[in-house]
Order: structure tokens, then sequence, then C-alpha cells
């Protein structure tokens, strides 16, 4: 078994260096379609971190009349808090209301006039955030039962439907998108490493004729794709390090709102998705090509 | 099934072919316990037939037995079936109906995996020497040993052995462009001898070499042959044919039309 490993591997190693141009093109055809994977799933991570953002954002707002009392308020907020849709409650008073809001403004580049009224035209509210956008429960009847104290809900519920149903769309659209560039890889690097096999036919007809079992012909021709698309996933890699920093800049100036960070999490996940892909198309890719020429 | 059924299977073989040449069945039978040991066979064709896909009869009833140890030639004009006859003992094709037995297996019945198995009981030697073009000789020899799991330390002297054998030690280290065609038919030979065959089946082995080199190359498979193994080859060297006076099977359109102790043509 060891030695049969070792001949395998000694094999792809000729074999790989003694057909350098074929094993270049395709190992630069790996790097290209692994390039391409890559930046999909940079790009499905980034959408996926903005949807999420958004998603966030989905809240139930319910406008406190002026010189309720406190007590009341938060008597409110304490019964709100209680039901079970519901994950967290804050309460704004005016000036903090009135600070966010100048806060906004400021942000997009709008001049200020709150301050030249002198009076404080926004009022208090409640800010509810659910556990899940989908399930509002009796959030809302609460609030607007709370007759006297609410002047006002803001009903977004509709609002927040349609934009679940887009993020949802462009999931399953990321989703499907993703599995047919993979299903386009595979094609592309199966059809590379079975040129570089078609080349070499002639070799394979010589073992079976020694008398090579199918695992004596196929085995070295696996390692040979494994290490084609290992050598790609590093080179893949390798670019990917060198382009992280100026993309990430490219991407936090683009939209600047939202706050997609090219963090550990996504590195890893990338190193796993790209090795394990070259592997994988390497490794499938030669043994598909190979086998034509076994079955016989 | 086990070696003594397979020797038994190939004898069964033996008896139900009327052989033409009494003495080829004689010869090196071994005496074992003062009972005579029937020579094992090592090629058996039992009414075999070959029809390609495309409708073409390639062979037709064909019967043949070769002993251990005999010297066969096959001839007959181009098409008459001799490549089919090969590529049904070495198992590139499967015959359409018929038994082919060869060193006591039944290639019909054989599995895909036990293919290689039943390569490695045979040598085989083209006209196009088939080496592999960026390994040197000694590495092409070695190839037919590593490819069957054979441990290094057993490769070098097994390599070496036949590189003598063929006259070859000098060139082992050079690659089959740098050889002239003998000496790459030559490492072809030993390629198919490494592994000890019970059978050496050669397709036209000189068709490519010029006259001088064509009788080295035939003196080489008769010191082989001298040597216990069986060789088939198939030819059309009618010089080479006559001159040696072997056993020669004859085919025509597929049929076996002359096995006799003779020359390359029909002689009365």
């Amino acid at each position: 078994m060891l030695r049969f490993l070792a001949f395998s591997i000694r094999r792809a190693w000729q074999g790989f260096w003694r057909n350098a141009v074929m094993s270049l093109a395709a190992t630069i055809t790996m790097t290209l379609m692994l390039l391409m994977l890559a930046g999909l799933v940079i790009g499905l991570s980034g959408m996926d971190a903005g949807l999420r953002f958004i998603e966030q954002k989905v809240e139930v707002q319910a406008f406190i009349a002026d010189g309720v009392p406190q007590s009341r308020i938060d008597a409110l907020v304490a019964q709100v808090r209680a039901l079970p849709e519901v994950s967290e409650v804050d309460y704004l008073d005016k000036q903090q209301a009135l600070a966010q809001w100048q806060e906004q403004l400021r942000q997009q580049g709008q001049p200020d006039y709150s301050s030249e009224t002198g009076t404080n035209p926004i009022p208090a509210s409640i800010q509810v955030k659910l556990k899940d956008p989908h399930v509002y429960g009796t959030v809302i009847q609460t609030l607007q039962a709370a007759q006297g104290v609410v002047t006002d809900v803001l009903e977004t519920q509709h609002v927040v439907d349609a934009l679940l149903s887009v993020t949802g769309f462009l999931r399953t659209a990321g989703v499907v998108v993703l599995g047919l560039v993979g299903i386009t890889v595979l094609f592309i690097v199966v059809n590379t490493i079975r040129l570089a096999v078609v080349a070499r036919s002639e070799e394979i007809e010589i073992m079976r004729l020694v008398g090579a079992s199918d695992a004596f012909i196929r085995w070295p021709f696996i390692f040979e794709g494994v290490l084609v698309g290992l050598l790609g996933a590093a080179v893949t890699l390798g670019i990917l390090a060198l382009a992280a920093q100026p993309i990430g800049q490219g991407v936090a100036t683009l939209i600047g709102q939202v706050p997609i960070q090219f963090d550990r999490n996504l590195a890893e996940e990338l190193i796993l998705v790209v090795v394990g892909a070259g592997l994988a198309l390497g490794g499938v890719g030669a043994a598909i090509s190979v086998r034509t020429y076994l079955i016989r | 099934m086990t070696t003594s059924t397979r020797r038994i299977a190939g004898a069964l073989a033996a008896a139900t072919v009327s052989h033409p040449e009494p003495d080829a069945v004689e010869g090196t039978s071994a005496v074992v316990g003062g009972l005579p040991e029937p020579r094992r066979i090592s090629i058996a064709l039992e009414d075999v037939s070959k029809v390609y896909p495309n409708g073409r009869r390639a062979l037709a009833d064909v019967d043949l037995a070769v002993p251990d140890g005999d010297f066969v030639f096959l001839v007959g004009p181009s098409g008459a079936g001799k490549t089919t006859l090969i590529k049904l003992l070495i198992r590139d094709e499967v015959a359409t109906s018929g038994t082919v037995f060869v060193a006591g297996r039944d290639v019909s019945r054989l599995s895909r995996r036990e293919v290689p198995k039943l390569r490695r009981r045979i040598g085989i030697v083209f006209q196009d020497y088939r080496l592999l073009p960026n390994k040197s000789v000694r590495e092409n020899v070695a190839f037919a040993l590593e490819v069957t799991g054979t441990p290094g330390r057993q490769i070098r002297p097994a390599v070496e052995r036949v590189l003598a054998l063929v006259g070859l030690t000098a060139q082992g280290d050079q690659l089959p462009t740098q050889l002239s065609g003998g000496e790459q038919q030559r490492t072809a030979i030993a390629r198919a001898l490494v592994h000890e065959p019970r059978v050496i089946i050669a397709d036209e082995p000189t068709g490519n070499l010029d006259p001088l080199i064509s009788w080295e190359i035939i003196q080489l498979l008769l010191r082989i042959n001298e040597l216990g193994t069986t060789v088939l080859m198939a030819t059309h060297n009618a010089e080479v044919v006559t001159a040696l006076r072997r056993r020669v099977v004859a085919l025509e359109d597929g049929r076996v039309v002359r096995d006799e102790v003779g020359g390359y043509h029909r002689e009365y």
C-alpha cells in the first residue's frame, strides 16, 4: 500500500513536470476558475452581510405623546419587553430623539435647522426590535392599545415583508449562481485536465498492456490533478491576499453605510473553499478524464 | 479458480483440440512420481469467432492449441485476422463466440479486474515497439514491474538480467529516441520478458526492421523460447519463417487454413 502510494505520487510528480506546458495550462485554468469562485463567494458573503444589516433595521416604532408620565411609559416598555416575539426594546426620550435626528442630518450632509425653532418637535419613541423580522405577534396591538400614551405606531409590516421577499430572493439567486458557476468550473477544469490526459493516452495504453491494474493507472493521474488543484489554490490565495487590502477599501468607499467586514471568518472560509475546490476539481477532473481509457 | 483446476481446464482444452503435430505434444513432459504429466497448454482457442460491431467477420471457427514451450509462427495476408487473434489473446478484444485459454485462464470469462493479472502472465511485443519516449531503456523495462507493485530491490536485478539477455546493458540509460530500431525492439522484448511470462506474443516484431536486424530479433526470440517461454509470433517475413521450419499457423479470411511444421507458403 505504501509502495503503491509512493509509486503513484512519484509518477504524478514526473508526469506533471515532463508535460510542463500542459500542466501549466491546467494550473492557470484552475487558478482563473478558483479566482472566479472566490470572487463569487466574497460577493455573496458581502451581500449576505448587507442583507443581514438591512434586516436588523426592521423594527417597530411607537411615538409617545408629549407629557406622558414616565411611570406609564416604563410600564408599557416592560409590557412590550415581556412579549415572546421581542428581542430588544429601547426608549428614546425627546432629547435623545432630537440628537439622533441631528446626527442623521449631519451624516447625510444636510443643513440642520432644528436649532432655529428653539423648541423640540421630535416626539419621544419606543423602538422595538423583533427576534424574527417575519413574526410580529401582538406587538403592534399592544402598542396601539396604550391609549393616551402612544400617538402613532409606525406600521412597516408590508414594507418589511416586501423587503424580506427581496432579500430572500437575492439569497436564493446567489446560491443558484454559485451552483451554476461551480458546474461551469468543473466542466472547464475537467476538459483542461482531459487534454493533458489525452496527450498521454499512449502512456496509459502501454501501462494497460504491461498489466497495470486500473488503480495503478488511475491514481497517478488523480494525484497529478490534485497537484494542479493545490498549485492553483496556492496561486489563487496568493493573489487574493495581495488584493484583499485594495478590494476591502474599494468596497468600503462604495457602500460606506453597510458595515461589511472582511474578517478572519471570511478569510478562513475562503481558504477552505479555494483549497477544497482545487483539490476536488483536480482530483475529480482527473478521475473523470482517465475513466474513458479504463473502460474497455 | 485455483491453479490446479486451471491446469485441468488447460489440459481439457488441450485434449479437445486435435493437434496436427504429434512431436510438439510430447517433448518436455515432466515426469512426476513415474507418471508423465501432460504438457500444459499456453494458448488454446476453441471454435473462436469474432465479429466486429460493424459486421466484419474477422475470425471464424478458429481452433488452435499451443503447448508450453512451443514456438509458433502466425502467418497470413493482411486482413486475414492475425491481429484480431492476438487482440483476443491479450484481451484487447473479446471473442464473439468460443473460448480462449491463455496461460491457463479462460480469457473471455475474465472480469475487468482480472485482465491486468492475465497481462502479467504474458509478454507482448509490437511492431511499433510502444516504448515510453521520456523514459530510459532501464526505466521502460522496470516500468512493467513497477506497475505490478514489485518492490524496488527486486526490480533492479530483474531489469539487469533481461537487459543482459537482450544485450542492452550498455545502452540502459539512453532514451528510446537515441536507439536504433533493432535496439528499441530489443528493449520492448526485455520489457515483455522482465516479469517472466509463460507466453510471449509478438505482433510483427520485425515489421519495421531491415532483414539483418530482423534476424537478430528472431534469434533473440528463439533463445527466449529455448529458455522455456512459449512464443507466438505473427509475421509477414516469409524468408525467416521458411528458413526456420517451425510450426506455422496460416490464417486466411479469418480461418486457419494450415497448421503444420513448414515454410511460409504451402508446400506440396
